[in-house]
């Protein structure tokens, strides 16, 4: 890991001349080969440091299951939780995945529309990573409830009682946006696939692989009505999730935002939380592009030149984040609540004072490297502090939600939260499915969009095309 | 056996405990200041955190009663045919009960409506003590307990302990069988024996004593006050007349019988009228609570109280006590001496009265403090204030106090001309009986003899709680010993004999109340439990021509019954009501004449150097303490320790469950460096015990109250692991007050599960905020306050206009729910948790889950002190029961995203337990906090408490109960749903009882009348604090109360507009600076113009 040996650096910014976005003069040829070859080695010979992290992550997937197992056979009571801290470790987590969700959508859809090619080179696995971490996301929500088995009564299933959801629930709101969010990402993510599932079917020499990604390529020749309807497609959409990206996590602000809780009832909080997001989704597209272009020698695919980009993102969504955190303080001031100005008091001073000092350390003072372009350049500082905003990023809604239920309006009735066993390995279980998915898209799908990082290579009849 | 109870008879169909026709009976689990603003008291919830180290529980090594015996007759079914049968016969006769004609239930019986309950008259004794309640029996099954509303100790009202008696008749730990100890090679072997085999042993062993006219027979039986018992008794006697009869109660009124005795020449029961009374000065006497009459005197009181609404009066409470009893918590003015120093202080106040010209003997007049001490201050001024009060305050003294203290008492009110007035006097029953300590002295110097005796044991349970230097239990083994309780309790098993004892809703029987008004104890269903009453066991060792309970009964009541007039219809009434009216004690107004002289010097032998402080000398000596042993406000003298609703209500003040614990001033744990949870080890004498410790701020320095009836090791599965037995350091010499102990800091740590301030991590900043806070939510105000300006409460919050988006739902036509929770009334005993759970099936969820925060009851009594800690005279205690507010604009109702909590047409939120799923987000989002969840299969379950007894397998009681038992099913209301895992709960103002109303005006064709609904909390509210009805009918009390001038909405900024709206508690502080001085007891104006726009 950490930084290769010949990286090329393409991180200047010279206006005369633009800084390649592939380098190590690759050609079409190459560009395939440096991708299709991962997927296509011999199970054999499967690299043993994906070999090791497949153990931990599936052995992580299984505890998962046994802890969900252990929760649905026993109940909720399993967890920490108590009277006033109705939630704790589990909608903290479904903030969390819902965030790092975001990132993926955002690179690939709104720098798609914005036209930022420097994109291609990690949309692909920033896509997968937000069908992921959705997929944990879900997960969350789903097996907190009371009653899991009445858990259809959340949706609008037509019944012979004309019993509907109640739809001025934020919570309805959620199922909703994170559905239709997840649908939307899968179906962008897939579509933007099919060129690159195309090739690896022509390259398949075995007879399952021929299958299989033959279904998968659902029929693409490449032909120009085939790319001309691709290209509209895809466009579409894009345009389709741009909203979701910012949707979503408002709708998940909601959640607190529309209840009268002190601490959750804020206004910032649907700007607050999309900032929060994007950058703690970014931080996870770094904490996972770093190693994997190391280990898959996609160096020459995800560039310094992304790295670097993406850590400007992070400091400059680092410093929204910031903002809101100070905002809040001083909203809570200036409205003269003193229920909401206690509980920012208490955030800071109270019983969580340490989780909310972490939380402050990880997403606001840590970013503040990356004003020196030698750190935003330095793939182990760009790592620590890619999981250091993860784990400040998690801690921000662990905050917003345990010391504002934790203290609210009947001092009576004030308690405290610890998490249990089983919230803590349910909670390292859902890196497990989420590193279990990963592992398993990068040994088996194209993790660089192949098709889409030939459109921004030098290529020999395009004039000017040198990068974008 | 004796096939059958005769039948019981119904009271009435009173109305609000009716349940609907229509409603099925269903068992199933649910189917499916800052700071300068701020000028008065300061609030405060806790003095520090817990600890985080794991929880030391101890495991006990027992044995465990088999909780398989599912009974046959513990079906549903089953009971409706023995019930059904019972009452088919109820016109024949009242004589023999013939086994045979169990009948199915074939026909209905007349007066008897399937699913339709039924209240019964009947009456609980405790301690010798008896109060009317009402059993309410739904299909023949008691699953609920009101107050008598025809019985002068109860007005409709009870108590907790009353309320969870119905509990302990399902208990599946109750005692079974019949069980023999046999000596086999030398080692003892328990039998299962059945009552014909123990009649056959008796007949021939008891033929044998009879024979030698029952030498070498002692019985040993509790209080009691029924005439039938004493009957028998002295039937029993004449047979055995060589035999001795002990009576023995751990907890008791002795000392006042003494007391009253040396005073007045024979024994006396005070009987106190706390409605008249302006003025009333306690000295270590809880009135409210742990008194027999407590029931009574609290409405007496609340009445008093109530009436500042009238006439801008207030009656002043003083209470002089060593811990914080609940009466303090209502105090006007109170002040923590150690309790051993009470006695002097009474003295000091006589001598103060007689310098205010209060005729005072000459002996007590001149009573003087001891060198160094002076008296104190605040004596001279509550003399005043008496004096200037003669003949309308009441000088109470409690039963740990000396019978000096007691005579002097008895003085005070003569010579304050309180007798005849607010203070009346009956004779105490049985004068010449010897105190309880001395009968049980004289039993335990008795078996101690090497001849071998046959020793009958009535109920109670001596090897646990007899005094520790006699060393009970170890007595028992050389004697044949024959023992019925309820429950194989600690001496069980040290008996030859042990005998399962009827319940008292199972047996015949009869009671005095506190006055002496006689009622009728009858049976609402046949024993579950094989059990037999005392008064049967006596007849059938006594070889009496009856044997039967009914039969006894009715023999006593036809030798009483002189009058003329219908037997009959004198003992159906006195079964109807529940109690037989003018059996009173006729009141006395006997006169004082005692040595004065005598008592007043053996109260200053009692003032030894290191008690000086209380008086006034300094600090207490740092070295000796005393040790408090009180009666537990639960477990009583621990008797209800297997009493799950008991263990896990909170602690009326401590807000502890399941546990006791070492109340402890601040100043002495400061001085002993100890907090909440950590251990201490008190030496008394050559007797040592290490229980952990609850910092009680206005606890007395110097003084360590240790409550009674924990850590019993065989009290059955729910009392494992509860609590530290302090009985061990209770000893003969030492009974009520134990000076000279040593205590030190033991190091380790033992988790105590409060209800409140569960472990929260408490910050600087949390405490700060609750100062300020809690005046708003909690109004208080003293009467100067109130008397400026009466709307005070109204104004204690800042006003903002509160806009409805879309209007005010209008209920018309359709009746308007509300509550009003009158803070001036209530006590805080919470009676009133008790009964919402008895109502509302609300599940017992164990220590580990109270630790958690999980505690399930519907309402809580949220307690919080003011004052400075470290002044424990300055140190209040405000009370506010919190129960679901059904706000207009719920809150609750908004985030639900399946609709599982809805509003109804009458304005109540509603419930739909088959609809939540669980999500918690109602509770999260309600201002009050007062939604439950269902964490677990709280009735069974591995979760259930029941489930996780500690102990070896395979032992029955260690295995998880994997379903609920049919004899625990059998205490559920049927016209509750029993709730299922990852269920939302919450009061929802008893609207099963709502509902049964209306159904029942319904088919009478009219609407319901005010007072026809009865919240299970306000039935039992002794304090008449909680009042429920509807807004919409003008006429109604409660229309008349809402805009009282006290009243206030909770956190009314939120507009969530709450249904449940408070009154504003008012106090009749000593200095009275109507809120603008420090001395106010009421918190201050913190809304003011400092803090604009306070809101939520």
């Amino acid at each position: 890991m950490a930084v290769m040996v010949g990286e090329i650096d393409n991180t200047w910014d010279d206006p005369r001349r633009r800084a390649p976005l592939v380098t190590g003069n690759l050609d079409f040829a190459g560009v395939t080969e440096t991708v299709c070859r991962v997927t296509e080695t011999p199970v054999r010979q499967t690299p043993r440091a994906w070999t090791i992290a497949f153990s931990i992550s599936s052995t992580l997937l299984l505890i998962l299951l046994l802890m969900i197992a252990y929760l649905f056979f026993t109940g909720v009571g399993v967890w920490g939780l108590n009277n006033p801290v109705g939630w704790g470790f589990d909608i903290t987590n479904f903030v969390f995945w819902v965030g790092i969700g975001h990132a993926g959508t955002l690179i690939s859809a709104i720098l798609y529309l914005f036209r930022q090619r420097w994109r291609t080179g990690i949309n692909r696995f920033a896509e997968a990573m937000t069908i992921f971490a959705v997929i944990c996301a879900l997960m969350f929500p789903g097996i907190h409830v009371g009653r899991i088995w009445f858990i259809y009564y959340m949706f609008p299933l037509p019944n012979q009682m004309g019993m509907w959801p109640q739809f001025r629930s934020p919570l309805l709101w959620d199922v909703f946006a994170v559905g239709t969010y997840f649908a939307v990402s899968l179906m962008f993510w897939y579509v933007g696939m099919i060129p690159d599932l195309a090739t690896l079917r022509d390259r398949a020499k075995t007879q399952a692989r021929k299958i299989i990604y033959g279904l998968l390529a659902v029929g693409w020749n490449g032909s120009a009505r085939h790319w001309h309807r691709f290209e509209r497609a895809y466009l579409l959409l894009a345009a389709l999730c741009t909203p979701l990206v910012l949707s979503v996590h408002s709708v998940v602000s909601f959640d607190f935002a529309v209840s009268m809780l002190p601490g959750w009832h804020t206004t910032i909080f649907p700007p607050y939380f999309v900032a929060g997001a994007i950058f703690g989704g970014f931080a996870m597209v770094l904490f996972l592009a770093v190693p994997a272009r190391a280990y898959f020698g996609l160096k020459h695919l995800i560039t310094l030149r992304h790295i670097e980009n993406m850590n400007k993102i992070l400091l400059a969504t680092g410093m929204i984040v910031g903002y809101a955190y100070l905002m809040e303080f001083f909203i809570a001031w200036y409205s003269a609540n003193a229920v909401e100005l206690f509980m920012f008091k208490t955030r800071a001073m109270g019983p969580f004072a340490w989780a909310y000092w972490t939380m402050v350390t990880c997403n606001v003072i840590v970013p503040q490297i990356f004003w020196s372009k030698r750190m935003r350049n330095n793939m182990l500082v760009t790592f620590l502090v890619a999981v250091l905003v993860n784990v400040g990023m998690w801690f921000e809604r662990f905050v917003i939600i345990v010391s504002s239920l934790a203290q609210d309006f009947t001092p009576a009735a004030w308690d405290s939260y610890r998490p249990t066993w089983v919230e803590i390995l349910t909670l390292a279980g859902s890196f497990g499915l989420f590193f279990t998915l990963f592992l398993l898209f990068c040994r088996f799908l194209p993790m660089v969009a192949m098709a889409e990082v030939k459109v921004i290579m030098p290529q020999p009849h395009g004039g000017h095309r040198e990068g974008s | 056996m004796p096939p059958l109870t005769s039948p019981p008879r119904p009271v009435r169909d009173r109305s609000p405990l009716t349940r609907a026709a229509d409603t099925p009976a269903r068992f199933e689990p649910s189917g499916r200041a800052r700071q300068g603003s701020l000028k008065g008291r300061t609030y405060w919830r806790s003095l520090d955190e817990l600890a985080d180290s794991p929880e030391f529980r101890a495991h006990l090594e027992r044995e465990f009663p088999n909780l398989a015996p599912h009974l046959t007759p513990a079906t549903r079914r089953t009971f409706l045919k023995l019930m059904g049968a019972s009452l088919a016969l109820a016109g024949a006769t009242a004589c023999r009960w013939p086994a045979e004609l169990i009948v199915p239930y074939a026909r209905r019986p007349p007066g008897r409506t399937p699913g339709v309950s039924v209240s019964y008259a009947t009456a609980f004794e405790l301690g010798g003590v008896g109060t009317g309640v009402l059993a309410t029996s739904f299909d023949g099954r008691p699953i609920k307990i009101e107050g008598n509303e025809l019985h002068p100790f109860s007005r409709g009202a009870t108590d907790a302990l009353a309320q969870a008696s119905v509990l302990e008749l399902y208990d599946p730990d109750r005692s079974t069988r019949v069980v023999q100890r046999v000596a086999t090679d030398g080692r003892m072997i328990e039998m299962n024996r059945s009552w014909e085999e123990f009649a056959a042993w008796a007949g021939q062993h008891f033929g044998t004593l009879k024979s030698r006219a029952g030498a070498g027979l002692r019985v040993l039986s509790g209080a009691t006050s029924s005439p039938t018992f004493a009957d028998v008794r002295a039937r029993f006697l004449k047979v055995f007349p060589q035999a001795k009869w002990f009576e023995y109660e751990p907890l008791s009124r002795d000392n006042e019988r003494i007391g009253t005795a040396m005073a007045f020449g024979k024994p006396h029961r005070p009987q106190l009228r706390f409605d008249q009374a302006e003025r009333v000065v306690c000295f270590d006497c809880d009135f409210l609570l742990t008194h027999p009459a407590s029931v009574r005197y609290m409405r007496d009181f609340a009445s008093r109280r109530a009436r500042v609404d009238h006439d801008q009066t207030l009656n002043r409470l003083y209470v002089i006590e060593s811990t914080y009893s609940l009466t303090g918590a209502n105090a006007d003015e109170r002040y923590a001496v150690r309790s051993s120093d009470i006695p002097a202080l009474l003295c000091h106040l006589a001598a103060e009265l007689g310098r205010q010209g209060v005729t005072i003997p000459p002996a007590i007049a001149s009573f003087e403090a001891p060198p160094g001490a002076a008296p104190p201050r605040y004596l001279a001024e509550m003399a005043v204030d008496l004096a200037a009060h003669q003949g309308r305050s009441i000088i109470a003294v409690g039963p740990r106090q000396s019978p000096d203290a007691h005579a002097v008492a008895a003085l005070l009110n003569e010579a304050l001309g309180n007798v005849g007035k607010t203070v009346h006097y009956t004779a105490e029953p049985d004068p010449q009986r010897p105190t309880h300590l001395d009968a049980i002295g004289a039993l335990a110097v008795d078996l101690h003899d090497a001849t071998p005796r046959t020793l009958i044991i009535l109920g109670g349970n001596p090897a646990y709680d007899a005094p520790a230097d006699l060393a009970f239990d170890a007595l028992l083994a050389r004697h044949t010993v024959v023992h019925l309780s309820l429950y194989r309790n600690e001496t069980s098993q040290h008996c030859t004999w042990h005998l399962p004892a009827a319940h008292y809703l199972e047996a015949w029987g009869d009671c005095c109340a506190w006055d002496g008004t006689l009622s009728l104890v009858q049976p609402l269903i046949d024993p579950l439990y094989n059990g037999r009453a005392p008064i049967e066991l006596l007849t059938l060792l006594a070889g009496d021509e009856l044997t039967r309970g009914y039969e006894l009964v009715r023999r006593t009541f036809k030798a009483q019954f002189t009058g003329g007039g219908d037997f009959e219809a004198a003992w159906r009434r006195g079964l109807h009501d529940g109690l037989v009216p003018d059996t009173a004690w006729p009141l006395q107004t006997p006169s004082t004449n005692a040595d004065w002289a005598a008592i007043a010097s053996r109260i200053k032998g009692t003032v030894s150097p290191p008690a000086r402080a209380s008086l006034g000398g300094g600090a207490p000596n740092a070295d000796t303490y005393e040790i408090v042993f009180a009666q537990d406000h639960k477990l009583y003298d621990g008797r209800f320790a297997n009493n799950g609703w008991l263990q896990e209500l909170p602690d009326p003040i401590t807000k502890l469950t399941w546990d006791n614990a070492a109340l402890i001033s601040t100043a002495d744990a400061a001085r002993l460096r100890v907090r909440q949870d950590d251990k201490i080890e008190i030496t008394v004498g050559d007797r040592r015990l290490s229980l952990p410790v609850y910092v009680l701020p206005g606890h007395a320095p110097g003084s360590l109250t240790l409550p009674l009836g924990y850590g019993r090791p065989h009290a059955g599965i729910v009392a494992q692991g509860s609590g530290f037995d302090v009985y061990k350091l209770r000893t003969a010499a030492r009974w009520h007050v134990a000076t000279g102990a040593k205590v030190r800091r033991a190091g380790g740590t033992y988790r105590l599960s409060t209800t409140q301030d569960h472990h929260t991590i408490d910050s600087d900043v949390g405490r700060e905020e609750t100062k300020v806070r809690v005046p708003e939510l909690l109004r208080e105000g003293t009467l100067e306050e109130f008397k400026r300006d009466p709307k005070f409460a109204a104004k204690r919050a800042h006003a903002l206009p509160l806009i409805q988006l879309f209007g005010d739902h209008e209920f018309r036509d359709k009746p308007k729910w509300a509550m009003t929770v009158d803070l001036n009334r209530c006590t805080g005993c919470s009676a009133c948790v008790l009964a919402c759970q008895a109502e509302n099936n609300i599940p017992v969820v164990g220590k580990e889950e109270v630790l958690r925060g999980r505690e399930m009851h519907w309402m809580r009594i949220d307690r919080y002190f003011s004052g400075d800690p470290r002044q424990a005279d300055d140190v209040h205690i405000s009370q506010q029961p919190m129960l679901c507010q059904q706000c207009e604009n719920a809150p609750c109702e908004q985030v639900c995203p399946v609709g599982a909590t809805l509003h109804d047409q009458e304005g109540l939120n509603v419930m739909v337990y088959n609809r939540c799923i669980g999500t918690r987000y109602c509770s999260n989002n309600c201002p009050w906090k007062v939604r439950r969840f269902n964490w677990f299969y709280n009735h069974y379950g591995p979760k259930h408490p029941r489930s996780k007894a500690t102990g070896t397998p395979p032992y029955p009681g260690t295995l998880p109960q994997t379903e609920i038992t049919p004899i625990e099913m059998m205490v559920h209301n049927p016209n509750v749903t029993v709730r299922t895992r990852g269920v939302m709960e919450k009061c929802t103002y008893c609207i099963q009882r709502i509902e049964a109303a209306k159904i029942k005006a319904r088919n009478d064709g009219r609407p319901v009348r005010d007072g026809e609904i009865v919240t299970a909390c306000q039935q039992v509210c002794p304090a008449e604090a909680l009042l429920f009805g509807d807004l919409n009918d003008a006429g109604s009390r409660i229309a008349r109360l809402y805009p009282n001038e006290r009243s206030y909405f909770m956190l009314e900024t939120l507009n969530a507009r709450p249904r449940t709206r408070y009154l504003a508690r008012i106090r009749n502080p000593l200095h009275d600076a109507g809120g603008t001085q420090e001395q106010g007891h009421a918190p201050q104006h913190v809304g003011g113009g400092a803090e604009p726009g306070r809101t939520g």
